[in-house]
């Protein structure tokens, strides 16, 4: 008798709860993990100051494209999405997003987002997505290691050549300092991110200008893919570089890494997870000796049709404002806008600013095909980096990558 | 042949069946439409979407057989179907030639072996995916376990990664696989082997028959059906095998792991080619159907029974 | 005579050691990366990306590595609430619509009983992965997608098969005179089966119980796919987010806590409960 009285009083309490609730709405959004804690941090902002709520949705980021594009076919997909922005065209292209190009235009600062993001946020000259994060790959080095291998500590190098050396000379620190990392296991994702800078940088690229053609046998990239290679051989990697689908991708948090590429959004990993290691960041030196950079990141996108795509406006708004930037920088996020990016990062880290930097060099690829190319952990570059950095058989590499990427990209015409 | 056997109604016996045949049905009835529901449904589904261009997203479009035929000149498909017999050939052998050894030494009635079954059995009631994590921490080259044992025992440099090379990956996901799973072939081997009468064994040792050729002569006729379960068991398990490579090497060094069902999932959930994967799932199931029924013969699970 | 009897001895002494010489080293293999991932899991956080030697906590034990287990997803409790309720569910519904199709597949005649039959087996054939696009569609057409319940259904299908199977050998396995006993004490239908035939057919429902329970503790890919609600993953969906590392590094120490937290519960129910999980075992594979 009692419990049952109990039993009603609660479920009224909660029935009341709930409809208290109902009167602010609340979105629902995912994000990919591992992209550190500045949107969570945004959101978590965000909530404490409006009514209307977010919930975000932490899907691990292997597995979230397959995720969404699942819930969307069965009409269960989250209101807003922070999309990794190179599978922002196929999205846009398959029509599952809310076109947001009148509103876009309109936002006062329009001309000043990352050119990049809203580039692969365009399909057929309508806008379906906005740069939420802005992540460029970057040069890294342990300032600590460089001293104890009698290098200058500030100095950043300039050439493979002289990285090479570099990383020779901190292998012989001791047993268990390695001169160079990166995720050689088949990491699509990390090797367009990290590597292919070598090569833009000395103005070759791995697909045509419109994406129909694979271009991966380059003297450029026979080049890099010699650096990689002669690293490796000379014993300067780590044995795990070979067998690393992506999971270790930032190694030098260990600090026995003397080098790395790096994203610019390590660089606030670093200073706020690891403030023993001391470190120094410049652009990536491609083959040649110029500079180039990966610009990454995620697109903010509205799936079609959601009835709170006003929220999601109003929370992107948010994220754009002073506040919002500064929240999400302070997180490692980069600005995503050029006319403020100064003021935001007025008090942070002044290593930052080179991964803003890296914005004006940086390039993406725009394909359809990104992550059957590129991405996937079976896709013909993921293979190509493994078997021609690690494998004995480079000219089958190339000629395996050239013919297979060539295939994907016309199957898909 | 024997399917249609067993498809056939049963013969008649002389009581009257009306008002059981519906209880019969009702009592069938729960699992039928979970079965209908959430297999039935999903097959017929599935065989629809092989005959379409079927994006994950977006709208589809019927291509009739064309998937079908894009198999025939899919050499990744081939090579999926070639590491996947390959793989079911070895891990087959070297389970048997584990649990065999294993079954005879846990049959006889002695001090302790109940708790040795035990141990053996332990590693078959965790996970797949599990245990492939667990070996995938063991096998890791800076962080792991093998590589200090294995080069306090000076049989690998220190800072070899099993990872890296497709050879000594395959060989660590077998003994990871054989840990798993001997002990389950083992009491299947074993429930064999009790059945089989003492007198038969004794009966030979009479007419001096050695040890070795008691098992050959006696103990492996008898145990005919008993090793055609656990030979289909394990045949069938390796078949469909996606955890371990998923987990272990993401599909090996340059692709070298891809299974069936791993390219199938790779095609469905990463190209979103749901088409193209429907179609190989159906192919994949074909072959699986021709290996079941040689099962049910094996195992007569269509026999009428009282 | 005497020296015969000490030489026969001594061989008994011989074959004894060589066998528990050889039973110790099997336990050994087989138990040993358990013991070491245990043990391993309670070293200190800085410990975590060294190699386990030697493999138990030299620093002191420290929960270092389930502290941080926790700090992913909706934390480890939540996470670990969800896979116990998907398992118990899927055991306790497997065991009552396995007993029930078991014991109308043994007892009844019925129109393409062995066709139905059959066609539950085939079930087993099918590589769930590849219909998982149309189960989720299916699933949310029924408005039971993203939600446990709909996830235990879809595990109570994939254990059907084994599970009918197992039920169907337990009750044939009974005689039937049993039966007509307590049908002529008036016993009837549900009231027969509950009474009478359940006791008897006891370690095949625990079997079906345990692999149910195991399976669908231990499920993966179909759990990805077919919840979106970080307050309702399962555990396997927490430790693939571990697994996929954070911040570009992977925790070796929160693998080995995820690991435990992953087995031990299954190792556990299977010490408790293995007397009749290897007796259904045997007794199913026998027919």
């Amino acid at each position: 008798m009692k419990i049952s009285k109990l039993l009603a009083a609660a479920s009224l309490v909660t029935f009341c709860f709930a409809a208290g609730a109902a009167q602010a709405e609340t979105l629902q959004m995912w994000v990919r993990s591992g992209i550190g804690a500045s949107f969570t941090k945004l959101v978590e902002a965000y909530n404490g100051s409006h009514d209307d709520k977010i919930q975000m949705t932490e899907v691990p980021f292997s597995e979230l494209v397959q995720k969404y594009a699942t819930a969307i076919a069965g009409g269960q997909a989250p209101d807003a999405l922070s999309l990794d922005l190179i599978y922002n065209p196929a999205f846009a292209a398959a029509d599952q997003l809310e076109d947001l190009t009148d509103w876009a235009k309109a936002l006062p600062y329009f001309a000043s987002l990352s050119p990049s993001h809203v580039k692969l946020g365009t399909f057929e000259d309508k806008i379906y997505g906005l740069p939420l994060s802005v992540e460029t790959s970057v040069f890294a080095w342990n300032k600590d290691l460089y001293k104890k291998a009698g290098l200058d500590p500030d100095k950043a190098p300039t050439t493979w050549e002289e990285i090479s050396a570099n990383a020779a000379k901190i292998r012989a620190i001791s047993d268990d300092t390695y001169g160079f990392y990166f995720s050689g296991g088949g990491c699509g994702g990390c090797m367009i991110f990290t590597f292919t800078p070598l090569t833009w940088g000395a103005g070759a690229d791995i697909l045509s200008e419109d994406g129909k053609t694979a271009t991966i046998d380059t003297p450029q990239m026979r080049k890099a893919i010699g650096y990689y290679r002669d690293m490796v051989k000379a014993g300067v990697v780590p044995p795990g570089a070979a067998s690393d689908t992506g999971t270790n991708f930032l190694s030098i948090t260990n600090g026995k890494i003397g080098q790395q590429n790096l994203g610019a959004f390590a660089i606030g990993t670093l200073v706020t997870e690891h403030p023993d290691i001391h470190f120094g960041v410049s652009l990536i030196p491609s083959v040649d000796g110029k500079t180039s950079s990966f610009a990454g990141g995620d697109n903010f996108v509205i799936t079609k049709g959601s009835p709170r795509a006003a929220i999601a406006k109003n929370f992107l708004e948010y994220a754009y404002s002073l506040e919002g930037q500064k929240v999400m920088a302070k997180y490692g996020s980069l600005p995503t806008r050029s006319d403020i990016a100064a003021e935001v990062l007025k008090d942070l880290d002044p290593r930052m600013q080179v991964g803003v930097d890296a914005i004006a060099v940086a390039k993406t690829p725009y394909t359809l095909q990104f992550n059957d190319l590129i991405n996937s952990a079976n896709g013909p570059w993921a293979s190509f980096t493994n078997a021609a950095i690690f494998g004995d058989d480079v000219d089958g590499a190339f000629a395996t990558a050239q013919e297979e990427m060539q295939g994907i990209i016309d199957n898909a015409q | 042949m024997t399917l249609a056997d067993s498809l056939s109604p049963s013969p008649r016996r002389h009581r009257p069946k009306r008002r059981s045949q519906w209880k019969g049905v009702l009592y069938i009835a729960p699992a039928m439409a979970l079965v209908i529901v959430f297999f039935i449904l999903p097959v017929l589904f599935t065989f629809w979407m092989s005959l379409h261009k079927w994006p994950l997203i977006g709208a589809s479009s019927f291509i009739g057989l064309r998937n079908y035929v894009r198999m025939f000149s899919d050499t990744r498909f081939y090579s999926a179907l070639g590491f996947t017999a390959y793989y079911t050939v070895i891990i087959t052998i070297a389970i048997f030639a584990l649990a065999f050894p294993l079954a005879i030494f846990v049959e006889r009635q002695r001090r302790m072996v109940g708790v040795y079954r035990t141990a053996i059995f332990m590693p078959v009631v965790v996970g797949l995916a599990s245990a492939s994590l667990l070996w995938v921490w063991f096998g890791n080259v800076d962080s792991g376990f093998l590589n200090p044992l294995l080069a306090w025992l000076g049989l690998v440099d220190p800072k070899s990664n099993f990872f890296a090379s497709f050879d000594s990956a395959f060989v660590v996901i077998c003994v990871m696989v054989v840990w798993k799973v001997a002990g389950f072939t083992m009491i299947i081997l074993l429930t064999g082997l009790q059945a089989i009468p003492t007198e038969l064994g004794e009966a030979a040792r009479i007419d001096g028959a050695n040890r070795w050729k008691r098992f050959i002569y006696v103990t492996l006729p008898l145990m005919r059906k008993t090793m055609a379960l656990s030979l289909i068991l394990s045949v069938t398990g390796s078949i469909l095998a996606f955890d371990q490579f998923y987990i272990m090497t993401a599909g090996g060094p340059q692709n070298k792991m891809i299974t069936v069902v791993y390219y199938i999932f790779n095609q469905s959930f990463v190209s979103f080619n749901l088409g193209y994967g429907a179609a190989m799932s159906l192919v994949l199931l074909a072959i699986l159907v021709l290996i079941s029924i040689f099962q049910l013969w094996l195992l007569r699970v269509g026999e009428d029974r009282p | 005579m005497t020296g015969k009897t000490q030489a026969r001895a001594r061989r008994a002494l011989f074959s004894a050691s060589g066998y528990h010489g050889t039973g110790i080293l099997l336990a050994v293999f087989f138990l040993a990366p358990f013991a070491i991932t245990i043990l391993s899991s309670f070293r200190h956080g800085t410990e975590a990306r060294l190699p386990p030697v030697p493999p138990w906590p030299t620093n002191g034990v420290s929960l270092d590595a389930y502290r941080s287990l926790d700090s992913f997803g909706a934390g480890v409790w939540q996470h670990t609430l969800n896979s116990a309720a998907v398992a118990i569910g899927t055991a306790l519904l497997t065991v009552a619509v396995s007993l029930l199709a078991g014991y109308g597949f043994s007892r009844y005649r019925f129109k393409f009983k062995n066709a139905l039959f059959v066609l539950i087996i085939a079930t087993l054939m099918i590589p769930f992965q590849s219909i998982l696009t149309p189960l989720f569609i299916i699933l949310a057409k029924l408005g039971l997608n993203n939600s446990l319940i709909g996830l235990t259904l879809v595990y109570v299908t994939l254990q059907l098969p084994f599970s009918v199977f197992m039920m169907r050998n337990a009750f044939d396995a009974v005689p039937k005179e049993i039966e007509e006993a307590a049908r002529i004490d008036g016993a009837r239908d549900l009231g027969l089966l509950i009474r009478v035939l359940l006791p008897l057919v006891l370690p095949g429902i625990v079997t079906v119980a345990i692999f149910a329970f195991l399976n669908s503790w231990n499920e993966f890919l179909a759990a990805l796919v077919l919840l979106s609600d970080n307050s309702k993953f399962t555990l396997p969906i927490l430790i693939s987010a571990v697994r996929a590392g954070r911040l570009g590094a992977i925790d070796w120490g929160a693998v080995q806590a995820g690991v435990t937290v992953m087995s031990v519960p299954c190792l556990f129910v299977f010490l408790l409960l293995q007397r009749y999980y290897m007796r259904g075992l045997m007794t199913g594979a026998v027919k």
